[in-house]
């Protein structure tokens, strides 16, 4: 099973776990099951259309998945899902 | 509330002068007691706005998920995000809400004519809408 990391902020929303291991065989499917398992993590990763959040990233083990085949990435047992923000500014 | 120790601020401080008149930017490790964030390390971060970086940062995403990925090893979270405004105060402003991140706090650095003068932190909300000022205590404050 593919493992999730979950930032800081959002241990709270998942049982205080600092990595989560989910079913699933493409990045979508893992999201999908790591919000069923914890509802409360949904609001934060998406908007209520079910579209990523623009501040959220996705990487599966060093690659981001916008790169790669975006929600349908495949993930396999070993792999690591990271939730990376994305983050900029300006005065 | 967040605490910046001060081999942190010292950091985040000659950042923010040795980028001016460019903004800067970073991340903050260290660990989190409730209510009370504690910045232990700081780490500054290449501004890969590929634009005038005098007005705007960027942070590359790799380099946020290095940060996350140095606060697991070193058994501390990543706390948030510090920025540098060049000439102008350190307030939370429409580009920073904008392009901000909900979970973390945002650390702005008032340099003016190269020296520092005031921070705040920020904590925005998740539509991106507005952000509260968090009680911040640094060692300059």
């Amino acid at each position: 099973m593919p493992k999730i990391l979950i930032p800081t902020p959002l241990r709270q929303f998942a049982g205080k776990k600092d990595a989560v291991e989910v079913g699933g065989a493409t990045v979508g499917e893992a999201l999908a099951a790591l919000t069923t398992e914890h509802p409360d993590m949904k609001k934060n990763l998406f908007t209520d259309e079910g579209k990523l959040r623009s501040f959220v990233n996705v990487y599966v083990n060093d690659e981001d998945i916008r790169f790669l085949e975006k929600d349908k990435t495949a993930v396999a047992a070993g792999d690591t899902i990271s939730i990376v923000p994305s983050i900029a500014g300006g005065k | 509330m967040i605490k910046i120790e001060q081999e942190a601020w010292d950091l985040m401080v000659a950042h923010a002068q040795k980028t001016y008149p460019n903004e800067c930017c970073g991340a903050m490790l260290g660990p989190i007691d409730g209510d009370v964030k504690t910045v232990r390390v700081a780490l500054p971060l290449e501004n890969a706005y590929p634009g005038a970086q005098r007005e705007r940062y960027e942070l590359r995403p790799e380099d946020l998920l290095f940060a996350e990925r140095e606060a697991r090893k070193n058994g501390m979270d990543l706390i948030g995000i510090f920025h540098s405004h060049p000439d102008c105060d350190a307030y939370f402003s429409k580009t920073d809400l904008e392009n901000s991140c909900p979970w973390y706090s945002f650390v702005v650095l008032s340099i003016q004519k190269g020296q520092f003068q005031h921070a705040n932190s920020w904590l925005p909300n998740m539509e991106q809408t507005e952000a509260a000022k968090e009680e911040l205590e640094h060692p300059h404050a």
